[in-house]
């Protein structure tokens, strides 16, 4: 930059790259880093992809097949629910399509399609031979738990429960904490006080003890178990978040926002908080990870998710109860190890890509 | 043989070069000076004799630097560290960032003496104290025990001299000595340098932008721009008759000029009386609390069309008592606003008021928030003032006071990294003067500039104020920037205010001792007995 040897009135390039953009230099330099650290790229492309697959989980593995054609017309019974009488049975209830009764009247006269993994997670195979846990077979991938289901299809769906259930926690534990860190950071003093030693207090609290109590009291669902776990993991953000709004809340252009009268909540969203995002983006996958293992120990433990929902922990639990049947454990055990450290080089490449003191590559 | 010989020297950062061909030599008892804005490549070229660039991605694609005929360009790290520790000493700008903040001033020199000289313990703690009385630390002995915190910031500059002196030097490297300091703290460190290059015979390389000191220090000039040299000569020679365009470019860039004529009796816009400001210093269970009075009864006016300009060294309260007027600040005394008194009015009932009183901050890369477009920048005050209006109105007004201050309008789209530190104070100057208002207080609005920049913003400020009627309340240690805008002045001292009066009065016929000392200091680099505090 060679200021002041040109005049003024034309404005001129401070960065001749930077171009117009929303991203500034830095940000740039950051992502570049982040792209250029090929392990931390190629993590969050195979988990993204990973997660794609199981969002469509019902169509990669259910135990009703995807498309159907039936006396010249098409059904989709994954997407809607045809009854029995419609393939000309007798019952008036949801065709039970992997039976063999009904296999045999649609074959009569039409066909299926069927997903890769004919069973769902909780589907009960009472046509496999052999005696549950099963081993693994070219009809069960993985085998099959203690009670006939398919692991495999179990997995599917599992991953995607874990993924989701760990970031629905993260993204509302990220907005408590950065909301109660925003507002001790800025207003400080005696707000500043109370908030710290109420967070405090409460982070003492022995939380697996608390949900423990809790869950033997009711019977938990994903939602009441999120309330209840989001109740102790907002506190992960909000020391972050206090320290960079204590430090930008000094800054001119905070000062000058007052001066044109700008309220606080105003100051805070748009002046201070995109700065605090950064140490927050920082903190996010690490935050997910946590909150997957969380929810997958309180499954293992037994406290958690009730029995019929697709758990990781709970085919790590039947791992541990059946030692004669070592493909449910290492199933399980694979499929976390993996998950997580892929999410583990996704956050090391942000947390790299964000510290200044790794020059740009 | 000369005790620097720097020769067709280039710099390449990445492999873009941002110096090349610099050539320059320095005799013993010589001071040259290299003299150019940031981003000139001055302290790049200083940094290179050290060999202390960031070599990890720095290169010499060609040249050669020889400190007393050996190379330095290439040689190996234990070679440098002689030839730092034992030929050449350095003084960085920032005398509180370049002291180790956990160590004691013994303990900073005595280091040196240990690692290069193989002094023991007592020999080491002789020869400091010997140091620190060579560049007049006053106390020296009590101060030997002393943290960098605990010293004033010229104070910490001497030390970081006598740090520089410990080996015994031929050369020292003066990177902007004394841009961090006060007027009359740099007058002191100014002589101090040079007395001790006369008693030493050292050579001297100073690095500024500041053209009073090349004039007053300077053997030789170096002018730099753009990463070479484009004049360089003796300085009486450059000063009086400057050949390159650049240099006349500079020379005639000190800010200079007459404040904008005014009608006298225009009316109050702002006015305090016995306005006084202070800060809690915290207080223990048991200790009584503490406090630093700011700003002590302190009466001020300021008239419409005029410009009130407040002069001190740092830590005087010039801000504080700006900050305080505008109610961004605590205070208690008597605050007008035009007719109306806004010390007592709550926050929510002073809010539709600010766009009357605006502010203008130092630093133009702190003062806009690094995500928000230039548009929503300026926009942000109208939206709130000016609630009636369009978004299509609000972009026609942000696009005529960019005009207004000299900025294309279709800089609107683009956001503060992209311009200049020029340019930014002018989207600042814009965000002020948007909301119409009668006053706007510019705190240092000069300082954190470039001395062509400097002057275009003045200038700029000079023609807002004739075309607006604006009143300013002008911040500035810089007596020269004040003396081109100013219509009255105030001195301020410890808070309390030492003498004000006309503009024009003051700077020619100074009554206090303190501001004759303030006005040498700035306009001669000369340190006056009386006045100034001790450094």
């Amino acid at each position: 930059m060679t200021a002041g040897t040109l005049p003024m009135g034309a404005p001129r390039e401070a960065d001749p790259g930077a171009g117009r953009s929303w991203l500034s230099p830095l940000t740039r330099r950051r992502w570049a880093n982040f792209r250029a650290n090929r392990r931390a790229w190629t993590s969050l492309w195979t988990v993204a992809a990973m997660v794609v697959v199981s969002l469509f989980a019902e169509v990669v593995a259910n135990d009703k097949p995807i498309l159907l054609g039936f006396d010249g017309e098409l059904y989709w019974p994954t997407l809607f629910s045809y009854p029995e009488t419609t393939f000309g049975g007798v019952f008036e209830t949801e065709a039970a399509y992997s039976s063999d009764a009904v296999r045999e009247l649609i074959d009569a006269d039409g066909w299926m399609i069927w997903p890769l993994i004919p069973f769902s997670h909780d589907t009960i195979d009472r046509y496999t031979g052999g005696v549950a846990p099963e081993a693994p077979s070219a009809r069960h991938w993985l085998g099959t738990d203690d009670v006939a289901r398919d692991v495999a299809a179990r997995i599917i769906y599992g991953f995607r429960l874990s993924v989701l259930f760990g970031l629905a926690l993260t993204f509302l534990s990220s907005i408590i904490g950065i909301a109660v860190g925003a507002t001790q950071g800025y207003f400080g003093g005696l707000i500043d006080l109370v908030g710290q030693r109420v967070v405090e207090i409460w982070a003492g609290l022995p939380v697996l003890f608390v949900i423990i109590i809790l869950t033997s009291l009711f019977e938990p669902n994903p939602v009441a178990l999120l309330a209840l776990l989001l109740l102790f993991n907002w506190m992960a953000l909000v020391a972050v978040v206090r320290a960079e709004f204590l430090r930008t809340r000094n800054f001119d252009y905070v000062t000058a926002a007052r001066a044109i009268g700008e309220n606080n909540f105003t100051i805070m969203s748009r002046y201070v908080l995109p700065n605090a995002m950064v140490a927050t983006l920082t903190y996010l996958p690490f935050l997910l990870n946590g909150a997957i293992t969380t929810l997958t120990s309180l499954d293992f433990l037994g406290f958690g998710l009730p029995a019929g929902y697709p758990s990781l922990g709970e085919l790590l639990a039947q791992g541990k109860a059946n030692m004669h049947a070592p493909w449910l454990g290492l199933a399980g055990f694979f499929t976390l190890a993996v998950m997580l450290t892929l999410l583990v080089f996704v956050g090391e490449g942000v947390r790299d890509a964000f510290d200044p003191r790794r020059a740009a590559v | 043989m000369p005790v620097l010989e720097v020769e067709d020297l280039a710099v390449a950062f990445r492999g873009e070069e941002v110096v090349s061909g610099v050539s320059f030599a320095i005799e013993r008892g010589e001071t040259v000076a290299l003299v150019g804005e940031s981003g000139s490549g001055k302290s790049v070229t200083a940094l290179s004799v050290m060999q202390l660039l960031p070599y990890r991605y720095a290169s010499h694609p060609r040249g050669s630097i020889r400190v007393h005929g050996q190379q330095v360009v290439g040689a190996t790290e234990d070679e440098m560290l002689k030839v730092r520790g034992e030929r050449v000493g350095m003084v960085f700008q920032e005398p509180m960032t370049s002291l180790n903040p956990l160590h004691t001033i013994e303990r900073q020199i005595g280091e040196i003496l240990y690692v290069h000289r193989a002094l023991g313990r007592s020999d080491a703690r002789g020869r400091t104290l010997e140091l620190l009385n060579l560049v007049a630390l006053p106390n020296a002995r009590e101060r030997l025990g002393a943290y960098p915190h605990q010293l004033s910031g010229g104070q910490r500059q001497r030390v970081m001299i006598a740090m520089a002196l410990a080996s015994e030097p031929d050369l020292l490297i003066a990177d902007e000595p004394t841009t961090a300091l006060d007027v009359t703290v740099q007058a002191q460190i100014l002589s101090l340098l040079e007395e001790l290059r006369e008693r030493l015979r050292m050579a001297m390389l100073l690095i500024t932008h500041d053209l009073g000191v090349v004039r007053k220090m300077a053997h030789r000039v170096c002018v730099m721009t753009a990463g070479r040299i484009v004049e360089q000569g003796r300085a009486a020679t450059v000063f009086n008759t400057p050949r390159h365009d650049y240099t006349r470019h500079l020379l005639a860039a000190e800010p200079g000029g007459d404040p904008v004529p005014v009608a006298r009796g225009a009316p109050a816009v702002m006015a305090a009386k016995e306005l006084s400001v202070r800060f809690d210093l915290g207080r223990g269970w048991f200790q009584r609390a503490r406090h630093l009075d700011a700003v002590r009864r302190v009466d001020v006016v300021v008239r419409r069309g005029q410009t009130l300009g407040i002069v001190g060294e740092s830590g005087s309260g010039k801000t504080t008592l700006a900050l305080a007027l505008l109610r961004l600040l605590a205070s208690k005394g008597d605050i007008r606003l035009g007719e109306l008194a806004i010390q007592g009015l709550r926050v929510k009932a002073l809010r539709p008021l600010r766009n009357r009183m605006q502010i203008v901050f130092q630093d133009p890369y702190g003062s806009l928030p690094p995500r928000l477009s230039v548009r929503e920048i300026i926009e942000a005050g109208l939206k709130i003032h000016r609630r009636e209006m369009s978004p299509a109105d609000r972009g026609r007004a942000v696009g005529r006071v960019l005009e207004d201050v000299g900025l294309e309008p279709d800089a609107q789209d683009r956001y503060p990294h992209e311009f200049s530190g020029g340019q930014r104070q002018r989207v600042a100057i814009a965000r002020a003067i948007v909301l119409n208002p009668a006053l706007v207080v510019l705190d240092e609005p000069t300082s954190a500039l470039d001395v062509s920049v400097q002057a275009q913003v003045i200038d700029l400020l000079r023609d807002l104020q004739r075309r607006h009627d604006l009143a300013y309340l002008f911040i500035s240690h810089d007596l020269k920037v004040v003396r081109a805008i100013a219509h009255e002045l105030i001195v301020m001292k410890d808070g309390a205010i030492v003498e004000q009066g006309e503009a024009a009065q003051v700077f020619d016929a100074p009554r206090t001792d303190y501001t004759k000392a303030l006005m040498a200091a700035a306009f001669e680099l000369e340190t006056l007995a009386g006045g100034a505090a001790d450094a």
